[in-house]
């Protein structure tokens, strides 16, 4: 019997679903994690051990063993996409209004003041050095950084593989982030909805994924207006502005939820220009972009992992609404 | 030669065998007894149950019916749909 657990974090929507005798205990110590985590790594925080590394740009700063990985690997992705993924463009986000969470820009209405500066200038993500010997990472000055999605990608992550030592099979997801482990005793395959970005009520396919990651970007998701600007989270950091994207959003399913995180993104921001490129480095990637009209496409297996569920085959002959 | 007389001999025995079975079973249906005929009065036979005619199609159209087709089916969500893909 599948138990499930919500609550709210990291400024989004938490699931946790587990099957076994300790599910409700492994649940339980999940949250317990997550919350901590949240307070480790949200720049929201002014308190938290990012908001302390982004305050010391500029000086050697010791980090924990933890923040070192997700930094470390943020690093090698900012290589492998040619910077497209960029987690160096906190100033350029906060520059666009979003300086409060999320929750909080909407509970203002999500309508904020005209931009009054310019674009100031950011160094380059690749100009942060390690020091790993003994944890310490130095930031370029005027560098802010914002792990957000790799962050939430690690937690994820690290919660299923903590949820598994309770149950027997699991599923973690935090606002578009999914990692599954196992696979239901009802089945061999976790369902889950695609959403359409632009209603997200209504599901435009039902998806099947055995054990591994799936994630989301979406442009639709934190949105808000500038002025006259409507903007959103995702930055092209070629332009310092929210990306003017091909599709609404991309669904990445990787064995591995950073791979996924960082390519939902990427893919979402490089759009059609830059797609070959980055699955020439990932060719064992699958994506899902939904465009405008609400169409699919993606790379050549995603059929694979699409079905044609109970309700939308009555809707197709006519039976249900 | 012998090969020859022993082939005509197979097709001689396999059409007399033939022929000898049919004649054989014609025979016997002429002789066996003939199926006993149903001859009772009609007043004697069980009455058959009548069904209540089906409402027509049309009932179900109307506007103060509350028949809906889907109420045929129970389409219930399978425990671990509920994971959505959401975005951020």
């Amino acid at each position: 019997m599948m138990q499930t657990m919500q609550f709210r974090a990291m400024n989004t929507d938490i699931l946790l679903a587990a099957e076994g005798g300790g599910a409700v205990e492994g649940m339980q110590t999940v949250k317990t994690f997550i919350d901590d985590c949240e307070q480790r790594f949200s720049r929201f925080l002014p308190e938290s051990e990012l908001s302390r590394l982004n305050r010391s740009a500029g000086e050697w700063v010791h980090v924990s063993n933890d923040l070192l990985e997700m930094l470390r690997i943020s690093i090698n992705y900012y290589f492998e996409t040619k910077g497209i993924f960029d987690p160096s463009i906190l100033t350029d986000l906060k520059w666009i209004g979003y300086v409060r969470s999320m929750d909080e820009i909407r509970a203002g209405g999500a309508t904020l003041p005209p931009l009054t500066s310019k674009r100031g200038h950011r160094p380059a993500f690749h100009e942060m050095t390690f020091h790993p010997a003994d944890n310490r990472v130095r930031l370029p000055r005027n560098m802010e950084v914002d792990l957000g999605g790799i962050a939430k990608g690690w937690i994820v992550e690290k919660a299923a593989y903590l949820l598994n030592t309770y149950s027997s099979a699991c599923g973690v997801s935090a606002g578009g982030d999914m990692f599954f482990i196992g696979h239901p005793s009802d089945g061999m395959h976790w369902e889950v909805s695609l959403e359409d970005p632009r209603d997200p009520t209504r599901t435009l396919r039902q998806l099947r994924v055995s054990s591994g990651a799936m994630t989301t970007s979406s442009v639709m998701k934190r949105t808000w207006r500038q002025g006259e600007e409507a903007r959103h989270h995702l930055i092209d950091p070629r332009t310092g502005e929210s990306a003017r994207t091909d599709w609404l959003s991309v669904t990445v399913i990787s064995p591995d939820i950073i791979t996924a995180e960082v390519y939902a993104k990427a893919i979402l921001i490089g759009g059609e220009g830059e797609l070959k490129n980055l699955l020439e480095a990932r060719p064992d990637l699958t994506f899902i972009a939904v465009d405008p009209d609400g169409n699919l496409l993606g790379t050549p297996n995603y059929k694979d992992f699409t079905y044609e569920s109970t309700t939308d085959a009555l809707s197709s002959i006519g039976i249900a609404d | 030669m012998i090969k020859r007389l022993v082939k005509i001999g197979i097709r001689f025995w396999i059409t007399l065998a033939s022929v000898g079975s049919f004649v054989g079973g014609w025979i016997m249906l002429v002789h066996a007894p003939k199926p006993a005929q149903l001859s009772q009065p009609a007043g004697d036979a069980a009455s058959i149950p009548t069904l209540e005619p089906l409402p027509p199609l049309s009932q179900f159209n109307s506007a103060n019916n509350n028949f809906q087709p889907q109420q045929f089916f129970s389409v219930q969500p399978r425990q671990r749909s509920f994971f959505r893909t959401g975005g951020s």
